[in-house]
């Protein structure tokens, strides 16, 4: 027994070293996962995984990392970005049934296709290179043609409409790249169980495709630690946002439909990734507090909560949260296994209604005007119905004041005219010193560069409808510039509406918490949404017509120069002279007979035309003949002297 | 009787000694889909199943450059979201979960297409989207889409012509980014996109010969389209069989072509290519089988003439393919190969009269003819 403790102490110690070698400097890199359910009131669910990974900052400069991605960190080295979000998106964000005013659909309602945002740490001068790089770059990692960024044309530098005030932050976006199984795959070799294991195994591509809304999102900020000497940290947020429709086999259309999560993706949760710190399911029903008491410590109150009359849940959660808009159920899926899979599953049992929050003004844009050559794109702000309720509003000058804050980028075939712009505020125009507080507008280039238009509204707080819109002029392509599908129109990119004055967060009143997830929805969000993306048709060229036009005038062009030159050098007379003279003419090979009979009988042949290449051959072939002779003489003598033996 | 063996002896090394002086590294494979629209869902599936094969036979994902002009798998009109399937029968999901496409939509152009193979890159362009060959690859260059008459269309917008296919492939042997290029094409007239290629090396398989259409081979009522084209269809027939460890011969695979099912006939052309294609396993392209040399030391120059010959002589041939002919129609010089095959002398004339041509100098031609032409009598003459 002795001897076994004694065996087994280098080893614990050994152990113990390795664990204080991996772990002991300062702080661990963190993993945590998470996902939110929540269904929504058009009968639909929303799934929101969350994975959070965060490496604390050291002086090992990023090279040898536990959890962190080192493809990401490696990306923040180089390009010295100091925050980036990239998003692919598939679906438009329902703004009025699945919320508006929460810092779910804050930050996860983006628009369609990839969009990209970073912030660099670099002199002024260096930070279009480093776009230009650092797009090359997710376009290798992300499996998307997200280098199509990197031409001066496709991107901007927001200077204070998109809510990060920076001179060093560059924004694009491609709302017709496509999102599918490619992006989704790399970003989940980011995460450190990859999709094998803990709550990213859900993840089953045909039914995240299938939903209505799908967004990929991938944030990261660099933390500076203060410390000389010491580099910053890094944290990488990671989300998925899915809207899916739960099949459902009941008539009653009130009803809202039950689901699990097998049903939903088809598969289960069996076990936490083990390198996660925590990893916890959600489910946060809305507008469910008012038949509740107040008080949920005692065990049949907390009972009620998950299994009442109106729904009950199959699993039983851990703990309950409430906040001021609804409940929140959290479950931890550590104690589930391949014997006991983790199926969470929600049965609704009567008809239930409840409705989102939603910000104050619904944005929507739209095209005016028709013909190839000019048109006017229109903003329409309208008010909502939880508007009067929200906080935020502003006192200026006595008057209840709304902020709204209006980005978009212009393509620069979209020729728009600034002076155009015009605001109506309740079908009522009003002069630019009413509403306008702000505007910045930065002029298109042709082929060198995108617009990009700044305006601050400021409206008052009984607003009903507010538009604003702007004439452009359609401009021309190169042939070359057109795409191949170029028939299909051309994308002008989603408009930012972002509301300075409202935030949005949600707080569960609980001690600090130390979920990611939760701490990420109690920060207050800019509440934001984007419009739609809207297609403009452009003059575009009948592309066989240059093919045509080349052949034609190739014809032509043969056609006359061919005859004129035959005019020109044609001579009738000396043709008919070296006719009669080739009938005279002897063929090639009698020429060449002749020529070896002359050689052969030592005269030179009658016509001495032969230059110097023919004298050369006919040396070359006597120096042939003499060899052949020679050889030939040799083997004569070879032959004989060995018959003779 | 040593004279002789001697001599023919002299005769091989002296063929040999101008061969590639590189070994096998490594494979790398360029799988393109020219098509965009929904219509030409086959291609992408084409491609896609080949992405499949050389996949599962050993080639991994930093190897592959796949090229997709558009996307099917999640398009708005496929009712499978993120799912490719090239059979009606719906049992193989060619989308999996770990596709990594390097270009796609409007970056398949032929100027990306070209940059590719001739490694002219932007300095920005990460090396996933690179062709990293070297001097020791074999490639498979796999193309599938519209084409006709020396051409190929990219996206309905561009074309890639014969001649600029050549010019790539020359600039690739100049630059020593291949050893060995197989290029596979599956399209209309197919055979005469090869038409302009010189560069030795370079062994080509298309779908058709001019004047003949490349078809598909069936349509999927729940997707809508058509699936898969005939020549693709058929290829996969003979991978499927396989694995890694199989020794199935080029041959073979040319052999399983039939006019008949195919609807054309597939076109070879191998001249530009000399070993023998009944010697060759399939998994010299459509795979990665590295040959593991055990050096002594640790970095040992190793010859490569040993480990050359090494391959064709462990290398077991198919039985089936020894004595079977090709498409004679197809291969212009396949009776030549034949041939070559049965007779060593004539190998050994052909192969001096190769040599002989490329003299500048024609006084050593002669001088080398009379040498042969001695050693001609005294054989003739000892053998009396």
């Amino acid at each position: 027994m002795a001897s076994l403790v004694r065996s087994w102490i280098p080893l614990l110690i050994l152990q113990s070293f390795l664990v204080a070698v991996a772990f002991g400097s300062k702080e661990a890199e963190q993993f945590s996962e998470a996902l939110l359910l929540k269904p929504l009131p058009d009968r639909k669910v929303l799934a929101h995984f969350h994975f959070e990974n965060r490496a604390p900052p050291s002086n090992s400069h990023g090279r040898h990392h536990h959890l962190f991605p080192k493809a990401i960190s490696q990306l923040v080295q180089k390009f010295r970005v100091k925050e980036m979000e990239l998003s692919f998106t598939q679906g438009r964000w329902n703004h009025e049934h699945w919320g508006g005013f929460d810092p779910l659909s804050s930050m996860n309602a983006k628009p369609v296709g990839v969009e990209l945002w970073a912030v660099f740490d670099v002199p002024q001068s260096q930070v279009d290179t480093s776009w230009k790089n650092l797009t090359h770059a997710l376009s290798g990692l992300f499996c998307a043609s997200i280098n199509f960024l990197e031409s001066s044309t496709s991107y901007a530098a927001p200077t204070w409409g998109f809510g990060t005030n920076s001179d060093k932050l560059r924004y694009g976006s491609l709302p017709r790249e496509a999102v599918c199984t490619e992006n989704l795959t790399p970003w989940l070799k980011l995460l450190p169980c990859r999709d094998k294991d803990g709550i990213s195994a859900l993840m089953n591509r045909p039914s995240v495709y299938r939903g209505f809304y799908h967004s990929q999102r991938l944030h990261l900020s660099t933390v500076e630690s203060g410390q000389e000497g010491l580099g910053s940290g890094i944290v990488l947020e990671q989300t998925l946002t899915v809207v899916l429709q739960p099949e459902t086999t009941s008539v009653e259309t009130n009803m809202q439909p039950s689901w699990s999560l097998s049903s939903l993706f088809g598969r289960k949760v069996v076990g936490s990734c083990v390198l996660a710190k925590s990893s916890n399911v959600y489910l946060q029903l809305e507008g469910r507090l008012g038949h509740e008491s107040k008080n949920v410590d005692t065990e049949i109150e907390a009972h009620k909560l998950w299994k009442n009359a109106d729904f009950d849940l199959s699993l039983k959660p851990d703990r309950v949260l409430r906040e001021s808009s609804g409940l929140l159920f959290i479950f931890d899926i550590d104690k589930s296994s391949d014997s006991e899979p983790f199926d969470l599953g929600l049965n609704w049992k009567l008809p239930s209604k409840w409705s989102c929050q939603q910000a104050p003004l619904q944005a929507s844009r739209f095209l005016m005007g028709s013909g190839n050559e000019r048109g006017a794109i229109a903003i329409l702000l309208k008010a909502t119905e939880s508007q009067e309720k929200l906080p935020g509003r502003e006192l200026t000058d006595g008057r209840c004041t709304i902020k709204a804050n209006i980005f978009q980028i212009f393509p620069w075939y979209i020729k728009v005219y600034y002076h155009t712009l015009q605001i109506f505020v309740d079908q009522q125009q009003k002069t630019d010193s009413e509403v306008l507080k702000k505007i910045n507008v930065s002029p298109s280039t042709d082929k060198v560069s995108s617009g990009m238009l700044e305006m601050m509204l400021e409206l008052p707080c009984e607003v009903k409808s507010a538009a604003i819109s702007i004439e452009y002029d359609k401009g021309f392509l190169h042939i070359d510039e057109y795409p191949p599908d170029a028939n299909q129109g051309f994308d002008i990119p989603s408009a930012l509406i972002s509301f300075p004055s409202h935030h949005a967060s949600l707080d569960f009143q609980e001690e600090l918490s130390k979920s990611p997830l939760l701490s990420s929805f109690k920060e207050k969000s800019l509440v934001r949404s984007y419009t739609e993306v809207l297609l403009v048709p452009l003059t575009t060229p009948d592309f066989s017509m240059p093919y045509n036009v080349i052949t034609i005038t190739c014809t032509i062009f043969a056609l006359y120069f061919g005859s004129l030159l035959n005019v020109l050098r044609r001579r009738i007379g000396e043709e008919e002279r070296f006719l009669k003279s080739q009938g005279k003419k002897t063929g090639g090979v009698k020429q060449l007979l002749l020529r070896l009979t002359a050689k052969i009988r030592g005269r030179p042949i009658e016509a001495p035309s032969s230059e110097s290449p023919a004298a050369e051959s006919s040396f070359l072939s006597t120096k042939l003949i003499f060899k052949i002779i020679l050889i030939a003489g040799a083997a004569a003598a070879w032959q004989y002297f060995s018959t003779d033996k | 009787m040593k004279i002789v063996i001697l001599v023919m002896l002299l005769c091989y090394s002296f063929a040999f000694s101008s061969g590639d002086t590189t070994i096998h590294t490594n494979n790398w494979a360029v799988l393109v889909c020219t098509s965009r629209f929904w219509f030409n869902y086959r291609h992408m599936a084409n491609t896609l199943s080949l992405y499949r094969t050389v996949k599962r036979l050993g080639i991994p994902d930093e190897r592959i450059i796949l090229m997709l002009a558009d996307d099917m798998a999640c398009n708005a009109r496929n009712e499978y979201p993120a799912q490719v399937f090239n059979n009606e029968n719906h049992k193989l999901n060619l989308y999996g979960d770990n596709v990594e496409v390097d270009y796609r939509g409007y970056e398949v152009t032929v100027e990306n297409f070209l940059r590719v193979l001739t490694g002219r890159h932007e300095n920005a362009v990460p090396r996933s989207k690179r062709l990293l060959s070297d001097e020791g690859s074999h490639i498979l260059l796999y193309m599938t889409g519209h084409g006709g008459d020396e051409f190929l269309k990219f996206q309905d917008a561009e074309e890639l012509q014969s001649h600029d296919l050549a010019d790539a492939v020359k600039q690739m042997k100049e630059k020593r980014r291949f050893k060995e290029l197989m290029i596979m094409v599956d399209t209309c007239q197919a055979a005469t996109l090869f038409n302009q290629l010189q560069s030795p090396g370079v062994l080509a398989i298309g779908s058709s010969l001019k004047g003949e259409n490349s078809y598909s081979h069936h349509l999927d009522s729940d997707v809508g389209v058509s699936v898969v084209d005939r020549f693709t269809y058929y290829t996969l027939a003979f991978f499927e069989r396989l694995n890694i460890y199989d020794n199935a011969s080029l041959n073979s695979l040319f052999r399983s072509y039939d006019p008949k099912l195919l609807m054309s006939t597939a076109y070879y052309r191998t001249d530009l290519y000399q070993p023998h294609l009944a010697e060759v396993p399939v998994t010299n392209f459509f795979g990665s089988v590295m040959e593991t040399i055990h050096t002594d030391s640790v970095y040992k120059a190793f010859s490569s003439k040993t480990s050359n010959n090494k391959i064709n002589s462990e290398m077991p041939v198919n039985q089936l393919s020894e004595h079977d002919e090709l498409q004679k129609a197809n291969i212009p010089n396949d009776e030549l190969k034949t041939e070559k095959q049965k007779c060593p002398y004539t190998q050994m004339r052909v192969d001096l009269h190769e040599k002989l041509e490329k003299f500048e100098n024609v006084d050593t031609v002669v001088n080398l003819g009379i040498a042969v032409m001695v050693f001609v009598v005294m054989i003739s003459s000892s053998l009396l």
